[in-house]
């Protein structure tokens, strides 16, 4: 047998090829943006995968930490921690804020989490550079994609940070890179008010016969102690022994403790279900145009090709060819066309992917369907091509 | 004699009402297997109209045509696959060659039996031995666009022959020859005739191979006339 569609893109393969490639970037796009879905999906796990907690204990009907605000108080934990089945139990914080660093502003994630072995819930994991924090103030380890390096110095909010160590793939499901503090700093950081707003605070206080009983300062003094009160938390971390289950423990602390539990897999599906639905459905409805997009050209191309060897078909025709030979040689091209297309595309998403400012993850499952997808769309793009050429009349291909 | 064609009373109008054309009025002809017979007419007599006809290209208004003792028409086709008929039947000549661009010139003319499943390389060495036969062996790997429209030519009388029809159908095969070698063309054409009982018939403009026929058919006013052998060569309106 002798292959029509082969041995015409030989023919012809400069334009071939180039037409694959132009396909091919579109693919490329394609591709990444499901990479970019599988990024937000994967920097959700990593966040979660890095907290190394069991569970999540946050506010009363609250989907904190990360979907919603939650607040607990600082001592929270202690009850946690004594309840059966809870190995760790330590509080976080956690606060997205936009940090300076030289003339650029760097979008973190803060994270306080209490300090102790390293390897507790909330703590950064291994660090890939330096060392983890030891003092109790003013040290703070960063991922290596906010770009701060060992021995900076940042500030947030009202103090100096010194970076001692670096991580890397520290994220928040937004993929806002994290900095961790200790968690008195980061405390102090999220619920410290400013001076004014003490000083006017402290004089509502005084104005106050309530608050400011007469004859009996103490009470004033205690009422603004309590409201410098800085211990809050936004979520405690709960790691449990080896033979518990996540379930029951969990069940326990929301009988006993009145709080709200989640696990792992509720987590998950917080993050993933809830937080990144929207952008979820918004790249979904972009793979729908770009498939779309590239099945119209994909068509087009294909359809031009075959009407410009409209005259050849005739002949074949003319000379007994079947239909059937006709139309496996518009196909072939076809997924030839998406065959090059597909190479291309895989390779460039490859290429460009690290140069997104968030992570894009391409899976190589997304490119076997992506594959099947491609060759899914040239057939069908060749069937308005393919009629064409079964309609054309022999008697065209002479004159007389 | 064995009959290769009859044409009976073979009726083409092209289209209906005011713009009716009568390209064929009831044509009549008889082509034994093994001969060739010339067909001339002025221009617009309806030539090419026969020829498509009888090739299976467009359908008849009426009459009868036969091929071999299988009756391919008869006020309507009796043959289901016209394609798979043309393939096995017919060879078709044209006055431009119509060679398909993609593929070289061995491969145009090894086309045919490659994609009937024969193996590629007999299907080339045939290809060969008849391309080398029309003088056209040394050209066998150029692409057709390096080819003069002459050895295009032979190349698509090539095509046509490598099947070895029981017809073949030939409109002004030599346009693009020289005389020299459209004689050679008409003698090769007639050594096929011989060889394998192939019935042609050739359309033609051409004075220096007229005289080559030993039967000639004139069409006029779409009818066929048979023109006396050996009597002086009608006038044609070219
Ligand atoms: N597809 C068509 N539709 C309508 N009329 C046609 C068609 N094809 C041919 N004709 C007409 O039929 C008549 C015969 O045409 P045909 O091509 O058979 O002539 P011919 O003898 O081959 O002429 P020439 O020597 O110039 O090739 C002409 O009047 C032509 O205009
Ligand atoms: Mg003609």
């Amino acid at each position: 047998m002798i292959s029509l569609a082969g041995r015409d893109i030989l023919h012809g393969w400069g334009k071939f090829v180039l037409t694959g490639v132009g396909l091919g970037l579109l693919i490329g796009v394609t591709l990444s943006m499901a990479g970019v879905y599988r990024g937000m999906v994967d920097d959700a796990q990593a966040l979660l995968d890095n907290s190394r907690a069991d569970l999540w204990v946050v506010q009363k009907d609250t989907l904190g930490p990360y979907a919603e605000p939650s607040s607990l108080t600082g001592d929270s934990e202690r009850p946690i921690q004594a309840m059966r089945g809870v190995a760790e139990a330590v509080g976080v914080t956690y606060l997205t804020m936009q940090i300076a660093h030289g003339d650029k502003d760097v979008r973190v994630m803060v994270v306080g989490a209490e300090m102790g072995e390293p390897g507790l819930p909330g703590q950064p994991t291994h660090l890939i550079a330096g060392r983890h924090i030891v003092r109790g103030h003013y040290e703070a380890v960063a991922d290596v994609k906010t770009g701060f390096a060992i021995g900076d110095r940042v500030k947030v909010r009202r103090n100096f940070y010194t970076i001692v160590g670096q991580t890397s793939r520290m994220v928040s499901s937004g993929g806002d890179p994290m900095l961790f503090l200790s968690l008195k700093d980061a405390q102090a950081a999220q619920f410290q008010k400013d001076s004014d707003a003490i000083l006017r605070q402290r004089a509502r206080v005084a104005a106050s016969p309530l608050l400011n009983p007469p004859g009996n300062p103490a009470v004033a003094l205690a009422v603004n102690a309590a409201q410098s009160d800085n211990s809050n938390v936004n979520a405690v971390l709960v790691t449990i022994t080896p033979n518990a289950e996540p379930d029951d423990v969990a069940a326990a602390i929301r009988r006993w403790q009145r709080l709200t539990v989640y696990t792992r897999a509720q987590m998950e599906e917080i993050l993933v279900e809830k937080l990144i639905a929207n952008s979820a459905r918004q790249i979904a409805m972009f793979l729908v145009i770009l498939s779309i997009v590239s099945a119209a050209i994909v068509a087009f191309i294909i359809y031009t090709m075959t009407i410009g060897k409209i005259r050849e078909i005739a002949v074949l025709k003319l000379i007994g060819t079947r239909d059937r030979t006709i139309s496996w040689m518009i196909l072939q091209q076809a997924l030839g066309l998406g065959l090059i297309g597909f190479v291309v595309g895989k390779i460039a998403a490859s290429l460009w992917a690290p140069f997104f400012p968030k992570y894009v993850l391409l899976l190589p499952s997304d490119s076997i369907l992506g594959f099947f997808a491609v060759m899914l769309i040239c057939t069908l793009a060749s069937v308005l091509a393919i009629q064409a050429a079964l309609k054309v009349d022999p008697a065209e291909a002479i004159g007389g | 004699m064995a009959e290769g064609i009859l044409i009976e009373n073979v009726v083409k109008t092209y289209g209906s009402g005011d713009t009716a054309v009568h390209a064929l009025r009831g044509v009549d002809m008889a082509v034994a297997k093994g001969e060739v017979v010339g067909l001339i007419g002025p221009s617009g007599s309806g030539k090419s109209t026969l020829l498509k006809c009888l090739g299976a290209v467009i359908e008849p208004t009426s009459g009868k045509m036969t091929i071999g003792d299988q009756c391919i028409y008869d006020n309507g086709w009796k043959v289901r696959d016209l394609r798979a008929l043309r393939r096995d039947l017919i060879g078709f000549i044209f006055q431009a060659p119509y060679l398909i661009p993609f593929l070289d010139v061995t491969d145009n003319v090894a086309l045919l039996p490659m994609l009937a499943g024969k193996p590629n390389a007999m299907a080339r060495k045939e290809a060969h031995d008849l391309l080398d036969a029309l003088d056209v062996g040394h050209r066998a790997a150029a692409m057709p666009s390096q080819l003069s429209g002459g050895e295009q030519q032979r190349v698509a009388i090539a095509r046509a022959l490598i099947n070895r029809p029981p017809v073949i159908l030939a409109d002004e095969p030599t346009a693009p020859l020289d005389g020299q070698r459209a004689l050679a063309v008409v003698g090769l054409l007639n050594d096929m005739a011989r060889q394998f009982d192939t019935a042609i018939i050739i359309v033609t403009h051409d004075e220096k191979i007229i005289p080559t026929f030993k039967r000639l058919y004139n069409i006029r006013d779409g009818r066929t006339v048979e023109e006396i052998p050996g009597a002086p060569v009608p006038e044609i309106a070219a």
